[in-house]
Formats: C-alpha cells, structure tokens, sequence
C-alpha cells in the first residue's frame, strides 16, 4: 500500500502550517471542529501519535451557506506501534461555499498494529457550493487496519419523500436529514445550537 | 371520498398506469392485487406524490379537491397517509422528534394549534398503549437497526397518530414474512372505523387473510380489470391472475 519513500514528518514539509499535537504513549488526544455558518476558516492540524497506545479522535462539523471558505488539512502521523486514530469530517455547503478537506495518514514503518480511519462526508445544498476532498493514505509498515472513505452527494429524495408523506414540510424535512447527517460529529451539549443553525441554512 | 378517473402515468417515459378508474367511500377497505409489475407500486406512489412519476392522463379528487396538484405534505395534511413496504431509516432522528414533527405539521396546516410537548407525549402513549407498544420504542432512531416486523410496527404507529382518512398500504413485496403481514393487518383493523378507508396492494392473498376488504380490484397492464369481493381472492388463489 505504500508508495514512494517515507518521510519523517519532522522534516516533511507537506507538514501542515499551525499547531502539531504530539500524543504520547498511553494519551488520547480528542479534538472537535465545529464551523458555524458565515465562518470561514483554515483549520491546520498536524497530530503526531509518537508513543505506543497513542490515540485520536477527531470530529468535526462545517456548515456554510454564503461565500464562506473552509479548508481542512490534516495529517496524522502514526509512528509507534499500536496506535489509534479515527477522523470523522462531515458537513452542508450551500450558497456558493467553497470547501476543501486534505487529509493525510502516514503510516511510518515500525508502526505496526496500527488502526487508523478517516471519513470525510459532505452534502452539496446548492448548484453553486463546491466540495474538494483529498484523503490520502501512505502505510510503510504492513500489519495494520486503516481505511478511509470520502463522498460528495446531495439530499436524498426517497428520504425526504418519506418525512413528506407524514406532512413534515419540505424545509424541516431537509433540516431533519441534514440534522441525522451530522449527528455523528455533533459534540456533546451543542445539539441545540447546532440544530438551530441548520434550520438557518 | 377520492375519485381516480381515467388516470395514467409514467415513469422515465415508460407509461405504467393506463387508465385506472376508482371510487374510494368513507368506510371501505379495498384491495388492489395484480401481478409483477402491473402498476401497484406505482398507482401507491402517484397517489401520494412520489418524485419521479408523471402523471400524463386523467384526475384524482380527494374530498372534491385536485389531489394530483398537491406536494407530498399537503396530501398528508388533508388525510392521506401512505405505509411504506421499505421504511426509511433516520439515525439520530428520534421517533417522538420525528413524530411530534409530523402532527403538528398537520394540526398547524390545518388551523389546529401546535400539541406542547406534555400534550403529544400523551397523545402517544395512549396510542402505544392501542396498539400494545412499549413505551421504550418511541425513543429509537426512526427505523434504525429495526427488524421488518418492527419498521411495520412504527409504519402503523404513525398512521395511528396522524389519524389519516385513507391509508394507502403497500404491501407489493410477496416476501414479506408472515408476522409482519400480520402486524400490518392487525394495525388496519384496530384502527378501521365508519370513516376511515384503506387501500391495500398487494401481490399476496396472506395478508388478506387477517383483513377483510370490502373490494378487491384486479389491477394488470396499468387498468383495473375486474372488481369484486372476497370471492376474487379464492379465484386468483386457486388459478392465478391469468384469467383476467
């Protein structure tokens, strides 16, 4: 699965700008994004998992429904063995949002038992919103579990049809899919505040 | 109480109805069985405002109102309600959210004021309690992880709340299990009234075993081909729908 030479992340310079979060062994590092309408942002995040037993999870949420910008760039870096790394990146582009998520694992060769996954999912709510997704994986060592997944869709009709025939009217039923969308990445106690600013999209 | 007149439609150009006649009265269980693809699902799906069907030809009325003019909620605000043969799942969507969504959707389109949340938790508990369900259940994710009895359980649970004047169930698939059938069949009888009607569709005599119809119609190449009562069903059980 790997390909081309490994580089340490030390001197990488695809490192991405702003903070690196070194997590040592035995640590969980859990960080959470969550980018609200009208906000636009770069969110750099590096995370080096340098002990065995490292772990992280990252869970992050945008919603955008003007001009805003949003990138992501990620790169997580498993280089001890046993190590854990979940990512979950889900969001709503409307308007004429411009989004992009880049997000890279890097698998260093003594890592091994390795579990590292990473998703990015978004929902297209304009014709004019564009979604930009990049995941990337580069494993050098060979007894690991990693997987990533990356979709760019739309609403789904047969579910919205399904909330409409029991008289949800059609924009709550939008906000209501939009809602089960992005409940995963949803933090704690901010439910109502993010629900809110769903049914302002 | 509706009145399907002429009605044919399409779906991506291929035309499915061609010509259905019906005449539904306050009260009346009808049963419409036909074959594989002779336009059940579709007939179910038109009348209930699906995406992706065109109606080309004829008139529904329902209450004397255009039915066919109406978006998918306006149709369930004024008493139609339709049980899905495949329920959508909605993970993090509970069923109280869901549902509370639902009826006061309906009540506020219908100049009724909004049920408070003590209000509604009441309205379904009474109807769980109807319909023999634990009260635990209204707490899932909308048809997450149910099993097919259970998405029939909440499909007739939310026909119970929304109260609708016809239902429309489609029950295309022959490979329903039994049980499932069964809960579907009960839910219709437990809720039938001197004003509420029914359409069932149906491949499969089994679920007309436990619901009695006062119709039964013959739909096969996109026209209703005979009406009858009971006795069609024997017919099509013994010699199949060859003979219309």
């Amino acid at each position: 699965m790997g390909h081309g030479r490994y580089i340490d992340p030390l001197v990488d310079t695809r490192s991405v700008p702003g903070m690196t979060h070194v997590v040592k062994a035995g640590e969980k590092l859990e960080l959470e994004f969550v980018v609200l309408p009208g906000e636009s942002r770069d969110i750099d995040v590096s995370v080096d998992l340098t002990g065995p037993g490292a772990e992280l999870s990252l869970k992050a949420l945008y919603l955008c429904k003007a001009d805003e910008k949003v990138n992501f760039r990620i790169l997580v870096h498993h280089r001890a063995p046993g190590c854990r790394s979940t990512q979950l990146v889900n969001g709503i582009a409307g308007g004429t949002s411009n989004v992009t998520f880049h997000g890279t694992i890097v698998v260093a060769p003594d890592a091994q038992k390795t579990e590292a996954f990473q998703e990015n999912h978004n929902i297209l709510f304009s014709d004019s919103a564009k979604v930009e997704t990049r995941p990337q994986l580069e494993i050098y060592a060979d007894d690991v579990k990693c997987s990533h997944g990356a979709t760019v869709g739309r609403l789904n009709e047969d579910e919205l049809f399904y909330m409409r025939s029991r008289g949800i009217p059609r924009k709550e039923a939008e906000s209501l899919q939009m809602i089960s969308f992005l409940t995963p990445v949803i933090p704690e106690g901010r439910r109502e505040e993010i629900e809110n600013a769903i049914r302002s999209l | 109480m509706l009145e399907i007149k002429n009605l044919h439609a399409s779906v991506e150009d291929k035309e499915i109805l061609k010509g259905v006649d019906l005449e539904i009265g306050p009260g009346e269980i009808h049963a419409v069985m036909g074959p594989n693809g002779a336009g059940k699902s579709t007939l179910a799906a038109v009348l209930t405002g699906r995406p992706g069907y065109t109606v080309t030809e004829g008139s529904v009325t329902f209450f004397g109102k255009d039915l066919l003019s109406m978006s998918p909620e306006e149709r369930a605000w004024a008493g139609l309600f339709l049980s899905f043969q495949y329920p959508i799942e909605i993970p993090g969507v509970t069923i109280t959210a869901f549902m509370k969504a639902a009826v006061n959707a309906k009540r506020s389109a219908n100049g009724q004021e909004e049920l408070k949340a003590g209000e509604y938790l009441k309205l379904q508990k009474e109807k769980m309690a109807f319909l023999n369900m634990k009260p635990e259940f209204a707490k899932r994710e909308v048809n997450v992880g149910f099993s097919g009895g259970e998405k029939k359980r909440n499909e007739i649970f939310q026909m119970a709340m929304l109260d609708p004047s016809l239902s429309i169930l489609d029950e295309t698939d022959s490979g329903l299990d039994v049980d499932a059938l069964k809960i579907v069949a009960d839910g219709v009888n437990a809720l039938r009234s001197p004003e509420k009607s029914a359409i069932i569709v149906t491949h499969y005599h089994k679920l007309l075993e436990y619901v009695q119809p006062d119709f039964v119609h013959v739909l096969k190449d996109g026209r209703i081909v005979k009406t009858g009562g009971r006795e069609l069903i024997d017919a099509i059980e013994s010699e199949g729908f060859d003979q219309f």
